[in-house]
C-alpha cells in the first residue's frame, strides 16, 4: 500500500468522502440552528415581530421597500413568509398553496367581528394598498433549506477548504522529493560526486523513494568508476616517474663521460625529459585536485603582487618574440589562497595567453573589483590571438580539449593548464570562464571572493 | 672522501647513481630498503644520507624519525615533487634538505655538497676562518666550535643545517634578517619561490627552543621581510 498510485487515489478518495459527509453535517446543523432558534423565540413572537416590521416599512416606504424587505427575509428565513394582496397573489410572485388561500378567504371567526378587529396580519401601504402577511409552514422543505444562500455557501466552503487541504499537501508530498531530487541530479552533474537522496526521503517506499534509491545507486556506480579512472591517472604517472628518473640519472652519466661538452643530441633528450616531468607533475596535479581534498595551507595572499610577479615571469620567457605580457589595471586584493596553487593557476592562464597571442601583440591582465559581486576581484587576461570557436569555449577547461584548428594541433592542444586553473581556482571558492572578445582574442575572466567578501558574509 | 649512503628502493636507479656520483668524487653505499637504511646509518660510517620517502615496509619519514633519537647525520630527503606535503614533514622530522625527484643528478650533487659543507664546519675544527667562539644570549649558548646549543645548561640536539639557521639569525640579533639572504648564508642557495624549507627549519627550531624566559617569542617572524631573533 505504499504505491504511489494508491496514495494519489486514496486522497481524491478521501477528500470528496470527507466533503460529502461535511456537507451533509454542515446542512443539517444549520436546520437544527433555525429550530433552536424557533425554540427560542415562538413562531407566533417572530411573526408579530415581521409583522410591525412589514407594517412600519408599508407606511414609510410604499410597495417597493416591501418587496425588497420581503426578498431579504426570504434569503434568511426557512420557512417562507408571504404578503398575498388583494387579488390573493404574493408579492413576490410565489405560488400561493391552496389552503393558504382558503384561509385567507375564510371569514374572520364571529368573536372578532363583533370587535371590528381588522383581519389577521394586515398590513397597508399609504397608497391604499392591502397585504397579508402569512406563513407557509407546509413550504417549509429540505429542497428550500438546501436553495437558501446561506445554505448553498456551506458546501462550497467545505469543498474549498477541504479540497484546498488535501490538494495543498498532495502536490507538497508528491513535488517536494522531485524537487529534491532534480537538485540533487544539478549538484551530482556539477560535480558533487558524494551525493545521495534516498536517506533523506525518510521512510517513504513508493515510486519516488525507487527512484531515489535507483538515482543513489546510479551515483554510486559513477562515483566509483570516476575514482578509479582518477586512480589509475595518478598510479600510471607516479609510475612513469620511476623510469623518467632512472633516464634523467642515465643522462647525467652521459654528460660526464662527454667530460660535460655540449652535445645537441643529449640536451634535446635533457628538454624531452624535462618536458615528460612537467606533463606528469601536472597530471598528477590534476588529479590531486579532483579527488576532492580540499585547500590545504591557505594564507592572507597578496592578490597584486602575485599576478604582477607572473605577468613579469611570463613577459620574460617569451622576450623576443615580438610578444609581450603587460597589466592594464591593478587593483590591491588580499585573497585567502593556498599560494603554490593559485600561482600555478594564473601562470597557466597567462601562458596560455601568451602562447596564443598573435606576433607582435600584448596580453592585457586587468585586476578589478568586480561589477557583478561585492567583495569579489575580477581578473581578466586577454590575448589577441585566433579566439577559440564558440561552441568549443565551455570545453576549454577540459583537460587536453583540442579547439581544432591547424595551429593548435600542432602546439599540442590546451593540454592541462587550463584544467588545473579551473580546479584551483574552484577550490579557491572562485569562478573562471572564457569568452571571445567582441574584438577578437580570447578572454579569460577569473572571480575570487576577497577578504572582505568574506567578512560580510 | 665523503661517504654517502644512498637508500632508494629502485637498484637500477641506485646503480646508476652510484656511477655517478663516484665519478663526482664520493664514495656511495646503497641501500634498497628502510630497515638497512636505518642500520646502516647508526654505525655511523657516512656522512650523509640520501633517503627516499617511498620505500616499502619502513618508508623515509620512519627512518629519519627513527634516525634522530640518536644521530644528527646530515639527511638529503628524495621527495616526490607534486607531493609538496612530503618535504615539509621530512624538514619538520628533520631533515636538512630535500631534493624532488625525478631530479637532475647536477642538482643532487650541488645539494649534497651544499649539506655537507655545512656539516663538516662541526667536523673539521679550523675549516672556520674565524677561531671558535661562544655566543651567549640571554639563556642560550652557542659554541662555534663544536657547533653545538646550549640552553639552560642543557644541550640542544640540532641538525646542522638548523644549527646554521640559528647561528646566522643569533649573529643578528634584534635585526631582521630576510628569507632571501638567510637562505644564502644559511642554506647555501638562492631562495626560490614558494620554497618553505627555511619556515620549516625555523619552526622545528622554535619547538626545540622554546619562548624565552620571560615569555617573549625567541624567533619572529617579520611578515613579507624575514625572520628576527628577539634581542633583550
Amino acid at each position: 500500500m505504499h504505491r504511489l498510485v494508491w496514495k494519489i487515489f486514496l486522497s481524491f478518495w478521501l477528500s470528496l468522502i470527507i466533503f460529502a459527509g461535511a456537507s451533509l453535517t454542515l446542512a443539517s446543523l444549520f436546520v437544527e440552528h433555525a429550530r433552536s432558534e424557533d425554540d427560542e423565540q415562538s413562531p407566533r413572537d417572530r411573526l408579530k415581530l415581521y409583522l410591525e416590521e412589514a407594517r412600519r416599512i408599508a407606511a414609510s416606504e410604499g410597495t417597493g421597500g416591501l418587496t425588497a424587505w420581503l426578498e431579504q427575509l426570504d434569503r434568511r428565513e426557512v420557512t417562507p413568509i408571504l404578503l398575498i394582496d388583494a387579488q390573493g397573489r404574493d408579492l413576490l410572485g410565489r405560488p400561493v398553496s391552496a389552503h393558504l388561500a382558503e384561509r385567507i378567504e375564510r371569514p374572520p371567526p364571529i368573536h372578532a367581528r363583533h370587535r371590528r378587529i381588522p383581519p389577521r396580519g394586515l398590513v397597508q401601504t399609504p397608497g391604499g394598498a392591502e397585504y397579508r402577511l402569512v406563513p407557509d409552514f407546509r413550504a417549509v422543505t429540505l429542497q428550500r433549506v438546501l436553495t437558501r444562500p446561506r445554505v448553498v455557501a456551506i458546501p462550497f466552503i467545505a469543498a474549498a477548504i477541504i479540497s484546498g487541504l488535501v490538494s495543498f499537501f498532495l502536490a507538497r508530498y508528491l513535488s517536494r522529493p522531485i524537487r529534491r531530487l532534480s537538485r540533487a541530479t544539478r549538484q551530482f552533474g556539477a560535480g558533487d560526486l558524494g551525493l545521495r537522496v534516498a536517506s533523506t526521503l525518510g521512510g517513504r517506499r513508493d515510486e519516488v523513494a525507487e527512484l531515489a534509491h535507483d538515482f543513489d545507486h546510479m551515483a554510486e556506480r559513477l562515483q566509483a568508476l570516476i575514482a578509479a579512472q582518477r586512480q589509475l591517472l595518478s598510479d600510471v604517472s607516479h609510475e612513469l616517474r620511476s623510469p623518467l628518473a632512472r633516464l634523467q640519472v642515465a643522462l647525467g652519466l652521459a654528460r660526464q663521460r662527454e667530460n660535460n661538452q655540449p652535445l645537441p643530441e643529449l640536451d634535446r633528450i635533457e628538454r624531452e625529459a624535462e618536458r615528460l616531468n612537467e606533463l606528469i607533475a601536472q597530471l598528477l596535479s590534476l588529479a590531486r585536485l579532483e579527488s576532492g581534498v580540499g585547500l590545504s595551507r591557505a594564507e592572507e595572499l597578496d592578490l597584486a603582487a602575485l599576478v604582477s610577479e607572473v605577468a613579469e615571469s611570463t613577459d620574460f620567457e617569451i622576450s623576443g618574440s615580438g610578444r609581450n605580457v603587460r597589466i592594464v589595471t591593478c587593483t590591491p586584493a588580499q585573497v585567502e589562497a593556498n599560494p603554490t596553487l593559485l600561482h600555478s593557476a594564473l601562470e597557466n592562464v597567462v601562458r596560455n595567453a601568451a602562447k596564443y597571442t598573435a606576433d607582435g601583440t600584448v596580453v592585457e591582465i586587468s585586476l578589478t573589483p568586480d561589477d557583478q559581486r561585492k567583495g569579489w576581484i575580477l581578473l581578466q587576461v586577454r590575448d589577441h590571438g585566433p579566439g577559440v570557436p564558440e561552441h568549443m569555449l565551455a570545453r576549454l577547461f577540459d583537460p587536453f580539449v583540442r579547439v581544432g584548428d591547424a595551429r593548435d594541433r600542432a602546439s599540442g592542444g590546451y593540454g592541462l593548464g587550463l584544467a588545473i586553473a579551473q580546479r584551483a581556482i574552484q577550490l579557491h571558492g572562485g569562478e573562471i570562464a572564457a569568452r571571445n572578445h567582441p574584438q577578437g582574442g580570447l578572454s579569460v575572466s577569473i572571480r575570487l571572493p576577497t577578504g572582505q567578501a568574506r567578512e560580510t558574509g | 672522501m665523503n661517504r654517502i649512503l644512498l637508500a632508494d628502493d629502485d637498484i637500477e636507479l641506485c646503480d646508476m647513481l652510484r656511477e655517478y656520483l663516484q665519478a663526482e668524487g664520493f664514495q656511495v653505499e646503497a641501500v634498497h630498503d628502510g630497515d638497512a637504511a636505518l642500520q646502516r646509518a647508526r654505525t655511523n660510517d657516512h656522512d650523509l644520507l640520501v633517503l627516499d620517502v617511498m620505500m616499502p615496509a619502513r618508508n623515509g619519514f620512519d627512518v629519519l624519525r627513527d634516525l634522530r633519537r640518536s644521530s644528527q647525520m646530515p639527511v638529503l630527503m628524495l621527495t616526490a615533487r607534486d607531493e609538496d606535503i612530503d618535504s615539509i614533514v621530512g624538514l619538520e622530522l628533520g631533515a636538512d634538505d630535500y631534493v624532488t625527484k625525478p631530479c637532475n643528478p647536477r642538482v643532487l650533487v650541488a645539494r649534497i655538497r651544499a649539506t655537507l659543507r655545512r656539516a663538516q664546519m662541526t667536523a673539521e675544527d679550523g675549516s672556520e676562518p674565524a677561531s671558535p667562539e661562544v655566543l651567549t644570549l640571554d639563556d642560550l649558548q652557542m659554541h662555534t666550535g663544536s657547533r653545538s646549543v646550549v640552553l639552560e645548561g642543557q644541550a640542544v640536539a640540532m641538525t646542522s643545517t638548523e644549527y646554521s639557521v640559528l647561528e646566522v639569525l643569533l649573529r643578528e640579533a634584534g635585526h631582521v634578517v630576510s628569507k632571501a639572504d638567510l637562505s644564502e648564508r644559511a642554506l647555501g642557495r638562492k631562495l626560490t619561490r614558494y620554497d618553505r624549507s627555511l619556515d620549516m627549519h625555523l619552526s622545528s627550531l622554535r619547538r626545540k627552543l622554546g619562548p624565552l624566559p620571560n615569555g617573549a617569542e625567541r624567533i619572529k617572524t617579520v611578515r613579507g621581510v624575514g625572520y628576527q631573533y628577539t634581542s633583550p
